[in-house]
Order: structure tokens, then C-alpha cells, then sequence
């Protein structure tokens, strides 16, 4: 962010003709192709890489009440007692494959989503699930893909299986005139929505999907 | 911008037919291009609901590949709900568990085998004339439904009543829409609504009562919502339900009344509108007349005024409970009263009680004081569940006291009309009604009945207090012949399982809650040696013919021998329905001959007696003349409308006293909660369908039990736990969802579900209105309890097993 800041201020101080939105454009073009380098060559050597690279992903998410991140790893002592409290069985350890974030719980909820019965931070030993209620929970937040989904692309189509489905309806999800819009204040991340969702990608994504929104914030030490 | 909306629909057309070649491709041109290979595209009518929505089925090398709405169709504008978009997936050969060889046990617990029409026939055959010839004419039933076409009741009736001699000719409406049969009947004298859809965009207030549209009705819904949301401050919706449901969510006024009290709070709105004078003098002069009891005695407006007197609303919003407060009575009637149009919408929670026959009457009631009635946006409208519950059942005569085109069995001027014009000899149809459906269940339980064919329904799962009747169907003397597409829970105890074509792979007609008839024609080919029912009848009479060596069963099907199944067949049917059948009856569909509903992009509203006036659509709105052909036809004076119905002689509209009547099992110390069932947007009654569409079943694996969070607190129940259901019949165990949906006291589950557990009709009461012999699986007593936390369920459906 500092960064970011700096070269900003200096656009304008030097008078640079780009206008300050266009800088920034410039900036994050410049990562962004950084990023495929890198993400070409970590392909080559993917063990290696993904061994530190959190598993956390648009519908791969860690279990209510998750600590960010940065700390998960550090903090979880891998006890398994959430995924085994877990009456769905919606959580599950990962395994060595994954380095550094072996063994620590993981809700894919596309396949089981998270009913949020509160169970697993009850029964965390850490603090690495704080134990909190269900409607504060945060594990993403669902994204509807308007270009995919069936009510919000297609003139005539009428599907609400994510409000139907969502256990804060009204409040975490609303209609606009019979279309699904998600209300970020109040949305949980529990999943059940992607879960519902009748369309499927081709990249395997559905229509409405919950991205870690909150599981990558820096850590205050 | 220049772009009017038909042309951003074009623009769209492209993109948006990517997602209709399957629901599993994402947006690209690679699949806009997949979706116009579709080599060919069909008009027909859904499947599901009874909104007659009008779609396109895709066929790509003879294999069913999408469905899209017909914008131009008057029913759904075009819009289709989910499900809508997604039964191709059971269509032909792309769903494996499809029945697709006649399946054949002597016994009920042996396991099936294949076996050859022929076969199979005569097998069915041979049992019905056993059954005959050794205990008579009345121990053979048919089961029907309204989800069959209209040619198939017709001919199966036919069948039962000219050949068999019997009236025991039922169906599955008798569960969802008698009571608002006998409620046009006694109120309005004709049966069915009098308005149309139009009447959405035209109401300016909503009365919905028992109906939660915005699930069960969703393409309909939309056009209310339309309305609302266009005239947000003109347009006023009432929601009067027991349960906040999706449909509440656009109400102005929500009336949240404890179950079984709906009897007085119509009285209650009666009362406001008496008191307040807001009814229509005229219109109660020149059209309506009040009477009461079972004699049906005319009584004067003071007696019908000092009847309401007893429901005043500050009296009756302490019977209602819940929300209601006299202000809400008082304000609900004014609006009713006042507004330009208001349209009345209900469907099973006002049908499906012990005195559905008179709330239906008590809406109409209201509609008739205040003259809301035959103008535009006033409507008294039920809605159908079934796509043609209203066409083939009511009309072509698919219930025990009903014969085609609304003529009443018990009447023998009626009945030998109907023998003449079948051409079988006068006194061939009994003059007694046949069981009505929990009597017929009642008489297989009994061994009253030896022989019974249940076609495209499943009663083991449906009819209320299932166990009970499952027992009946389970006795070995008891012969069972299902026709349907799919196993399901009342196949399990056939003796005989004939697989049928599904729909777009036969020909035939649906008629839909606004009395439209709208045309499907065969598209792709049925998968296996599934036939078309009409070909299954008529194979079936020509051997009861034989069997029973009597001439006049073939009489029946004469007409029809040496057509082709797929089309000539079930043409030359509707051809004698409509022709011979409706001719001067008041669903005159005489111009809805096949070649009519073929060039209509939707279909034609009875009465249409002509071919020009069928082309124009039909009928919008019964009674008004000008509107009506038959209103013209029949008029007596110079009134604009005119009351034509056949059940009223005085061509009036009746008032009726009716007082208020709770449930038949009220909750008690024992079993402290109301228990009320219902629908899911996914899934349709028994899911035997839904459910085997993956994207479907998957947005709603099973059922749940939903709880108000107040008696979820006292009870110690937290969302997802396990909670038993238990009530005097039976138990299920099911998981919660705690919400304020039902009021406190009161729980809902849905019943679709098709798991032993969860099959919530094995815990419904099956008491019955007199009037209507509709049961009341709206309200029973039971008692909730934890017993464990949360755990995985998995989703059921039932399996043939091979």
C-alpha cells in the first residue's frame, strides 16, 4: 500500500500526463504479468512452491471463526478435533502434500458446505477457530457471476436457488426483482449457496461462488 | 438507446441459448454455436405445474437437448422456472432409470420380471374381468391424475364408465383441488375461474390467501411482482398465510392467523365491508342472491347481515391469533373493498381443509358483496397444482361424480346424453357415484376393490396418512396395474408396472388454471418400449372385450382402432371429446380442434364453440357479453353479465352463510403443535421427477422441518438437529431449520421427499371435507422433540430393483 501511495504522489508531483487511475491501472498490469511469470515458473516446480502457498481458494475455505492466513499454521496444532466434531463431515485435514499446512482443516463447499452449527469452534483447543456465533461468521464472502448465472445473464429465466437455500435470506442475500444479490455486511461465507447453485462452469466454479475475502489480511503483531 | 427490449432479447437470443443446451456449460460463443445445432425446436406445454407455461424443446439427432420459453405465449411471457428449464434431462434416453419394459410379480413380494406387451395386457386384462365377473362390477378402480393428458382421462373414463360399468374413475385432483370445484360450483354456479392471467396486470390489489405463489406458482408470481413493482404505491398486496413464506415478501399487509381460524377472518372482512358499506348494492341486486345450509334456503341481506354480526374484528382477531389485530382486518377489507380490481389467489391451504368447500365460498363471498367480478383486475382465482388438473380431470370427467364436460353423474338427463353420444346403450353407466378417493383407498383396504389401476401418480407417497392406505395396496388380493415413467413408492407395491411415454414423446392436450388447452405434439421417440396411455387402453379394452365377451367395451374404442398411437390416436380422441362431448356445455372447445391449438403459440380459453373465436384466443373473461360468446348465447335480460352456469338454476351467484370451523384435529397437551405441509421451488410433489434431475435434487437433497425460532428456544433445538415429527398416524425424523417462517406453534415440512423418514404424509391426517372429500393435510397435531444433533443425510429416491 505504501508503495502504491508513493508512486502515486510522485505522478502527480512530476506531472505526469497519466491520469491517476490509469497509473495505478499501469501498476497492477505490471504485477499481473509478474504474477504469470511467476506462476510459469512455480508450474515448473510446483511441489517445491505450493508447499508454502496457502491452500485457501474461491471455495476452499477454512472453518468458521479461522485466524487469518498468516498465523493458520503457526497457530493450528493440528488436533483434527474440529473435523472430527463436524456431524456433516464438511471439514477435512489436508495431507502432506500440502507442506507447511498439513494437517489443518479445510470446507470445500461446493461438495459439503458449512451448516454452520458452530461445533468446531467449540471444540478448537487454539483459539485458531475463535469461538464465535454463527451469524459472525466470515469465511468468504459468495460472488454471483452475473455472466453465468441463469437469472442475472438470461432475459427470461427464473432461478433463486441461492436464496432459497441461504440461512441468513433477507438479510445475507436479497431479490431484486426475483434476481440473487448478496449483501456483503451479512454474508457468512458458509457456502451453502455454491452448494445449491444448479449451474456448473466448466472450469468446475458455479454461478455464485465464496471467495477468502477475509482470509488474507496482514496480521497486526 | 434505440434498443427496444424484443431487440435486446434477439441480441441476447445467442448467448442465452448457451445455457439452455445444458446447465453444465459456461458462457462462450463455443456454446451459443452448440445450442443452434439444435436441429429442431417443439412447441409444448411444462410438465410441472398447473401455470401452462409454453416452451420450446430443443431436439438434436432425435435426442432431446434444451427447453426455452415461448415469449409470445400468454401464460408465462416467455419465463421459465428451473425446473421448467431442465426436465429434457428425463426425456427419451437421457435419463437411465427410466421404465422402459412392462414389469410383471403374481406376487407382492416376489421380484419383477420383464415381460412383453402382449403379454402384459392380457395379464391386465384377465384380472380386471376376474375381478368382474367374481365380485361385481364396482370391485374395479381406476386412480388417475392430473398430470395426465386430457385425451388419456377422457378414453380411461370412458373405458371404465361405458365398458366396466363403474363410476370408480378417480384421480389424484381430488387431493389438490376439489374443494375449489365444489366452491365455483355452489358459489358461482359453473365451475373454474372466471378471469384469466390478464387480470394480473390489471388488479390493483392482491388478495393472497393459502397460497405461497412465489414457490409453487413462480413463473406467475413474477407477473404479480411485475404489477407490484411497477405501481409500488397504487397496487396493494395482501398475504394471508399461517407461515411467512417468499410470497410475503412483496405483501403489504401480512396476515399471519393461526391455523384453522381462516373461516372467520374471511367472515371478519365480510363484516368491515358490511359495516363500513362499502359493498356493491347493484351489483348484489341485479346478480346475487344469499343462502345458507345444506337445503341451500334463500335467506334476505338483513339475515345474511346478522349472521356476519357475529364476526366482528375485534372478536375475531382473538380467534385468529398470530399478528392479526382488528386494524389489519379492517384495513385488508377496505382495500379489497376500494380497489379498482382485486384479485383473490389461493390454492391448497384454503383447498386442503375440512371446510375448503366453504372458504372457497367465503372469498367468493367477498368478491361478489363488493362486485369484484367480471371487470378488469377482478378476479376470484384459484390456482391449479397439477398442469391438468383443470383439463382433463374437472373437464373431461376424471372424479367419480363428474362425467365429461361438467355434467354431474347422478343426473340422468346428463348421464344418458352422454350414452347416447358414446353410442352404448342408455343405462350403461351406473347413476351412483364411484369412491372418492380416500373411500376408494378405504374400500382397497377393505378388500372391497380387487382390482385397481393407478395411472401416472404415485397415492402410496401422496395420499395423506400414507401408511395406512400402503397397507391396502400391499394386500395380495388387491391387483395392481401402475402406469407411470419412473419407479416410485407406489410401484413398490404393483403387481404389474407399465412404462409410458413421457411427455413430448406423445401427442396430447393439457388444459392449464385459466382454462386454456394448449397442444403438445410427439418430438422425440420414448425410451425402451414405453407407449403412449391411450394406446395402452385401447389395447387393454379390446381384450377385456374378449374377456368378458361383451360387445359394448369395444364400443368404447371403436372409433379409435387402426390410429397410430403417436398422433391420429390421440386426434381422433380429442376430436370426440370436444366435438361431441362439449358441444353446448359451457367449456364448449369445439374450436380448439387440433389444427387451431397447433397455430396458436399458447393455446385457446374455453368457451370457444367457433374456429374464428378459438383463433382469437377463446374466452379472457366468462359471463360479460361481448366478451363471451355464450354469455350472448344465453342471456336473459339486458344486464351486461350474465350467470350462465349450469349448477344454478336461477343464473345467480350465491352468497352463502358459512360459520367458522377449526380443523379436525385441534393440537392438545399431547401433541401441542400444529403440523402444515407444503412445496419447495425445486421439487414437485413427490419429487419422482425433480429429484432425478441432479442440478435440482442438489439445491434440495431432503426434506426439513421448519421451526419458529421462539418454540425452537423452548425446545432447546438448534438449526440442522435432528427433530422428530410425531403425530397420532405416524413419525418422522427430519432435519430443522429454525426460521420465522410458521408461526410459533405451528411447524412445516415440506413432502416431497421420498426417504421413509422424511415422507411427512405418513404423519398427515386424513380427514376429509364433507363437501369436497378433499383431505386436510394442511392442519394435524404433533408433537417435535430433538434426538440427536446434526448428521449427514443422504438423498432418496426409489430404485427399481433389478
Amino acid at each position: 500500500m505504501k508503495l502504491k501511495n508513493k508512486k502515486l504522489s510522485k505522478n502527480k508531483k512530476s506531472g505526469n500526463p497519466l491520469p491517476a487511475d490509469q497509473s495505478k491501472r499501469l501498476l497492477l498490469k505490471s504485477l499481473g504479468s509478474a504474477g504469470i511469470f511467476f506462476l510459469g515458473l512455480s508450474s515448473k516446480k510446483a511441489g517445491a512452491f505450493s508447499l508454502k502457498a496457502s491452500p485457501v481458494k474461491t471455495n476452499v475455505l477454512r472453518p468458521p471463526g479461522a485466524v487469518p492466513e498468516d498465523i493458520f499454521p503457526s497457530k493450528c496444532i493440528r488436533c483434527g478435533r474440529c473435523v472430527e466434531v463436524c456431524p456433516y463431515k464438511a471439514i477435512r485435514p489436508l495431507d502432506i502434500r500440502s507442506g507447511v499446512y498439513a494437517g489443518t482443516p479445510l470446507v470445500f463447499v461446493e461438495e459439503i458446505p458449512c451448516y454452520l452449527c458452530m461445533k468446531c469452534v467449540e471444540v478448537c483447543p487454539t483459539g485458531t477457530l475463535r469461538p464465535i456465533n454463527q451469524d459472525e461468521t466470515r469465511m468468504g464472502l459468495a460472488v454471483i457471476d452475473k455472466h453465468a448465472c441463469v437469472t442475472w445473464s438470461q432475459e427470461l429465466a427464473l432461478c433463486r436457488t441461492c436464496y432459497n437455500v441461504c440461512p441468513f435470506k433477507e438479510k445475507a442475500i436479497k431479490l431484486d426483482e426475483l434476481r440473487p444479490v448478496i449483501i456483503d455486511k451479512y454474508c457468512t461465507g458458509c457456502g451453502l449457496c455454491v452448494h445449491g447453485c444448479q449451474v456448473t462452469q466448466k472450469n468446475g466454479k458455479k454461478a455464485i461462488n465464496v471467495e477468502p475475502i477475509y482470509a488474507f489480511r496482514t496480521v497486526k503483531w | 438507446m434505440g434498443l427496444s427490449r424484443r431487440e435486446f432479447i434477439k441480441r441476447t437470443a445467442a448467448l442465452t441459448a448457451a445455457s439452455y443446451v445444458g446447465m453444465n456449460l459456461p458462457f462462450s460463443n463455443e456454446e451459443s454455436a452448440h445450442a443452434a445445432d439444435a436441429d429442431t425446436w417443439h412447441k409444448g406445454t411444462c410438465r410441472l405445474c398447473g401455470s401452462g407455461c409454453r416452451l420450446e424443446l430443443g431436439v438434436k439427432n432425435g435426442k432431446a437437448v434444451a427447453l426455452r420459453g415461448i415469449p409470445e405465449s400468454r401464460t408465462n411471457k416467455g419465463y421459465l422456472c428451473m425446473k421448467g428449464m431442465l426436465f429434457y434431462k428425463l426425456m427419451g434416453d437421457n435419463h437411465p432409470e427410466r421404465l422402459k419394459k412392462p414389469l410383471y410379480r403374481a406376487k407382492k413380494d416376489q421380484p419383477f420380471k420383464e415381460i412383453s406387451w402382449d403379454e402384459a395386457l392380457d395379464i391386465a386384462a384377465k384380472e380386471f374381468a376376474k375381478a368382474v365377473k367374481k365380485y361385481g362390477n364396482d370391485s374395479v378402480a381406476y386412480y388417475g391424475s392430473g398430470q395426465a393428458l386430457t385425451e388419456e382421462t377422457y378414453i380411461f373414463q370412458k373405458v371404465m364408465r361405458g365398458g366396466l360399468q363403474t363410476n370408480n374413475v378417480e384421480g389424484n385432483p381430488r387431493l389438490c383441488m376439489a374443494s375449489a370445484v365444489g366452491g365455483y360450483i355452489t358459489s358461482f354456479g359453473a365451475d373454474e375461474p372466471i378471469g384469466s392471467y390478464t387480470n394480473f396486470e390489471r388488479a390493483s390489489c392482491f388478495f393472497i390467501i393459502g397460497s405461497n405463489t412465489a414457490e409453487a406458482h413462480p413463473v406467475l408470481f413474477r407477473r404479480i411482482m411485475r404489477r407490484k413493482l411497477d405501481n409500488k404505491d397504487t397496487v396493494k398486496v395482501i398475504n394471508a398465510d399461517p407461515r411467512v413464506s417468499p410470497t410475503s415478501r412483496i405483501a403489504d399487509l401480512h396476515l399471519q392467523f393461526e391455523p384453522g381460524t381462516d373461516l372467520a377472518l374471511l367472515n371478519a372482512m365480510a363484516y368491515v365491508i358490511l359495516e363500513e358499506r362499502l359493498y356493491d348494492e347493484d351489483f348484489i341486486t341485479n346478480y346475487a342472491v344469499f343462502r345458507m345450509g345444506k337445503e341451500k334456503k334463500q335467506v334476505d341481506f338483513n339475515q345474511y347481515k346478522a349472521f356476519v354480526k357475529d364476526y366482528s374484528p375485534e372478536k375475531v382477531a382473538k380467534i385468529c391469533g398470530g399478528n392479526i389485530t382488528p386494524e389489519k382486518i379492517k384495513k385488508a377489507a377496505r382495500w379489497f373493498a376500494k380497489s379498482e380490481g382485486t384479485m383473490s389467489i389461493w390454492t391448497m391451504g384454503i383447498n386442503q381443509r375440512k371446510r375448503g368447500v366453504w372458504a372457497n365460498n367465503l372469498i367468493h363471498n367477498l368478491h361478489i358483496l363488493t362486485g369484484q367480478l367480471c371487470k378488469p383486475g377482478a378476479d376470484s382465482f384459484s390456482l391449479t397444482g397439477q398442469p391438468n388438473a383443470c383439463g382433463g380431470v374437472r373437464e373431461g370427467g376424471g372424479l367419480c361424480h363428474i362425467l365429461p364436460a361438467h355434467r354431474l353423474v347422478k343426473k340422468d338427463k346428463l348421464r344418458h346424453e352422454v350414452e347416447k353420444l358414446w353410442g352404448i346403450p342408455e343405462g350403461r353407466i351406473p347413476p351412483k357415484p364411484g369412491y372418492h378417493t380416500v373411500a376408494m383407498f378405504e374400500a382397497v383396504n377393505q378388500g372391497k376393490i380387487k382390482a385397481i389401476w393407478i395411472n401416472c401418480t404415485s397415492p402410496a407417497q401422496s395420499l395423506p396418512n400414507c401408511d395406512k392406505y400402503r397397507k391396502g395396496m400391499k394386500r395380495e388380493d388387491v391387483f395392481m396395474v401402475v402406469t407411470d415413467i419412473f419407479p416410485t413408492k407406489t410401484t413398490e407395491l404393483a403387481n404389474l408396472i407399465l412404462p409410458t411415454a413421457f411427455i413430448f414423446e406423445k401427442t396430447g392436450v393439457y388444459g392449464c388454471t385459466e382454462r386454456r388447452s394448449q397442444l403438445t405434439v410427439k418430438a422425440v421417440d420414448a425410451p425402451g418400449e414405453a407407449k403412449p396411455e391411450v394406446w395402452i387402453v385401447r389395447e387393454w379394452a379390446l381384450r377385456l372385450a374378449k374377456e368378458l365377451n361383451d360387445p359394448v367395451i369395444k364400443k368404447c374404442v371403436e372409433p379409435f382402432l387402426g390410429k397410430e398411437p403417436d398422433y391420429a390416436l390421440p386426434k381422433a380422441i380429442w376430436d370426440e371429446y370436444t366435438q361431441k362431448l362439449t358441444k353446448g356445455r359451457d367449456n364448449d372447445l369445439r374450436g380448439a380442434t387440433y389444427e387451431v391449438l397447433e397455430q396458436l403459440p399458447d393455446g385457446v380459453q374455453w368457451p370457444a364453440p367457433t374456429k374464428e373465436w378459438a383463433l382469437k384466443g377463446g374466452t379472457d373473461i366468462k359471463f360479460v357479453r361481448g366478451l363471451d360468446p355464450l354469455a350472448d348465447k344465453h342471456a336473459k335480460n339486458d344486464l351486461p353479465y350474465q350467470f350462465y352456469g349450469p349448477a344454478h338454476p336461477d343464473k345467480k351467484l350465491w352468497i352463502w352463510l358459512r360459520p367458522q370451523k377449526g380443523p379436525e384435529e385441534m393440537p392438545d397437551s399431547e401433541y401441542p403443535f400444529y403440523l402444515s405441509t407444503g412445496r419447495i421451488i425445486d421439487h414437485w410433489h413427490t419429487s419422482s421427477m425433480t429429484g432425478r434431475i441432479v442440478e435440482l435434487m442438489r439445491a434440495n437433497p431432503y426434506a426439513y422441518v421448519e421451526i419458529n425460532p421462539k418454540d425452537a428456544e423452548k425446545l432447546g433445538i438448534k438449526p440442522g438437529d435432528m427433530v422428530e415429527v410425531v403425530s397420532r398416524r405416524g413419525r418422522n425424523v427430519l432435519p430443522a431449520k429454525v426460521y420465522v417462517g410458521p408461526c410459533e406453534g405451528m411447524v412445516f415440512v415440506y413432502w416431497h421427499d421420498q426417504d421413509e423418514e422424511r415422507m411427512i404424509n405418513r404423519v398427515t391426517k386424513d380427514a376429509f371435507d364433507p363437501g369436497s372429500k378433499e383431505p386436510e393435510f394442511k392442519i394435524c397435531a404433533c408433537r417435535i422433540k430433538k434426538v440427536s444433533g446434526p448428521k449427514p443425510l443422504k438423498p432418496f429416491l426409489v430404485q427399481m430393483k433389478a
